[in-house]
């Protein structure tokens, strides 16, 4: 597969080779399985470009919320292959968050999965720039939606318009360390070379079981990017609850995966005893499986033995969607098990004290509208990781910890202390919070506020700062729910700005 | 349906059953991770032939809130 440098390339390539072949599988039923070819799929998001250009839309900010589906990438490739921003959005966010961030990334037009039409029911009210609103699965337009496959049908046709390489075409949010998550501006140049510009020497046609959100730069770039620069059959997967149901059904060679979920397929290769390990290994996988790639945490490299004993290789990766997002992959014939892999041909990387700095043609253009977070993180085309860590001589990176005040939960999503001590912080009973990373979950460390407790005369102190977790866990999105209260009867520990201290 | 929910539990997690109660709750309590519970839920899907809806279960804190939620949808099937 030779560099693309523009994301209709990699479609297109394929699609002149493959162009009858498989290239997205999904289920339509507990076992049934539909499939749609890489010329449909070309063929079908141009029509969404072309429904875009009658709408007036072609180029303009579209966001797409909903879990991975073949709309979701039909719509994606139509946005982008037509010169537009496509704007993933995390489909399990609060709908007022989800408006905040529409809002915030002057989206015109939104794509959505019905599982959200709680959002569709809002967002105009809080999104006056919205002047569409595309339903996945609508089967007749009318005057408050648009239905996805009718535009398609109607707008019928081809679309040869080609995106120039250094243009934008996709925002991405990230948790940012202030609290406010981040639009990661990336280019067709940023996302295309990242995907294409390593050859991990995959077998063309491979079958690979895309399991995590789509709305990440890890799942965009490795499972649909790269896996279709490799003609690859794209199996999707329904549900985190049906993971094992779905390996049995889709029979994938290769999966994409965060440690955490590496830690459960663990434990259920280690249930099985008294079998040899190759049975073990196609009991769970299946005979077919041999690879999975790592990252969005990094992996305790014990589980690439373990794993390796069973026949399987873990090739584990580093990035960060301000890299699109790969810095760094382990490859199957030269694996280090203490390193995140060698740096990926198009990026290079320093090392200013201690931090890793990174720079190549997958860096970011900035962050969307935030000129001072963008000259933070940038500095003369150099990107600051916040990772620290070093190169040896051949080009492996080593992490050895973290500079930038960011959880990395083993899920792979970051998470903003602060956002979450903000929130505790606005109830009385908190006089200080410290939330931090504590083995595996997130943490909240609470001074509670004794006047208050006392005014109000509240006895049990313990019971009364769960209630306050709870209520917060409620209306928080899963990654960022707090599992671990500890109560402390001292003040905390301050710098001399009367910061807490951290570490 | 208690009884089968807590011996399904403990092949996830290391606890002992009897410690297993209503209020229990899977994340907190129990050292269920994300991914853990969401595998389980699959496993109860097989063993008891239905099927859970990811956002419903997504509002399941405890065993007791399990056990409601499985009897209802068992009651259905």
């Amino acid at each position: 597969m030779e560099v693309c440098s523009i994301i209709r390339d990699i479609l297109l390539h394929t699609e002149q080779k493959y162009g009858n072949e498989d290239a997205i599988r999904y289920k339509t039923g507990k076992r049934e399985i539909a499939s749609k070819t890489y010329h449909q799929l070309r063929s079908d998001s141009e029509s969404f470009s072309c429904a875009l250009a009658a709408l007036g839309e072609q180029g303009g900010h579209t966001a797409i919320i909903g879990a991975t589906s073949y709309e979701w990438l039909t719509a994606y490739f139509g946005i982008v292959n037509s010169g537009g921003v496509a704007v993933p959005l995390d489909a399990n966010l609060p709908a007022q968050d989800l408006c905040e961030l529409i809002d915030r990334a002057d989206v015109t037009t939104l794509v959505l999965d019905q599982v959200r039409e709680d959002v569709g029911a809002i967002v105009r009210q809080y999104c006056p720039k919205l002047k569409y609103i595309i339903a996945m699965q609508k089967e007749k337009s009318d005057d408050t939606q648009l239905s996805f496959w009718q535009l398609i049908h109607e707008h019928e046709g081809p679309c040869d318009f080609r995106a120039k390489p250094d243009q934008l075409c996709t925002i991405m949010f990230t948790s940012g360390t202030t609290g406010k998550s981040k639009g990661v501006m990336l280019t067709q140049r940023n996302l295309a070379e990242n995907a294409t510009c390593l050859d991990m020497k995959l077998p063309e046609r491979i079958v690979l079981l895309s399991v995590l959100p789509i709305h990440h730069a890890y799942c965009l770039t490795m499972d649909i990017l790269k896996g279709m620069s490799v003609a690859a059959v794209i199996c999707i997967n329904d549900s985190l609850m049906r993971v094992a149901k779905n390996i049995k059904l889709f029979k994938p060679e290769l999966m994409l995966m965060v440690p955490l979920m590496i830690e459960v397929m663990a434990k259920k290769l280690e249930d099985v005893s008294g079998l040899p390990a190759a049975l073990v290994k196609n009991m769970v996988f299946g005979k077919q499986f041999t690879t999975i790639c790592s990252g969005g945490a990094y992996l305790n490299p014990d589980y690439i033995d373990l794993f390796n004993k069973y026949g399987i290789t873990i090739l584990q990766g580093y990035g960060m969607t301000e890299c699109s997002p790969v810095i760094s992959n382990n490859v199957s014939w030269n694996i280090r098990r203490d390193s995140v892999g060698q740096l990926i041909p198009n990026c290079e990387a320093k090392v200013v004290d201690e931090e890793l700095w990174v720079r190549g043609s997958s860096v970011m253009l900035g962050y969307y509208k935030m000129p001072e977070e963008t000259a933070e993180a940038l500095e003369d085309g150099w990107l600051k990781t916040g990772d620290l860590g070093y190169v040896d001589e051949d080009g492996f990176v080593y992490l050895t910890g973290r500079k930038k005040n960011l959880i990395i939960t083993k899920n792979g999503e970051n998470v903003s202390p602060e956002e979450l001590e903000n929130k505790l912080a606005a109830s009385r009973l908190v006089k200080e919070v410290l939330v931090r990373d504590h083995q595996g979950v997130i943490e909240a460390e609470i001074f509670p506020d004794e006047d208050y407790m006392k005014k109000k005369k509240i006895r049990d102190v313990q019971a009364a700062l769960q209630e306050l977790i709870d209520a917060y866990n409620l209306q928080a999105p899963a990654h960022k729910r707090i599992y671990s209260l500890k109560i402390r009867e001292t003040e905390f520990e301050k710098t001399t700005s009367r910061k807490i201290k951290r570490f | 349906m208690f009884e089968k929910l807590v011996s399904i539990i403990c092949n996830y997690v290391e606890v002992e059953p009897d410690s297993i109660t209503r209020s229990s709750r899977f994340m907190e309590d129990l050292g269920f991770t994300s991914f853990d519970f969401m595998s389980m839920l699959g496993e109860i899907e097989d063993e008891f032939d239905i099927e859970i809806e990811e956002s419903e279960a997504a509002g399941i804190r405890t065993v007791g809130e399990a056990v409601d939620y499985l009897e209802k949808l068992t009651a259905e099937a």
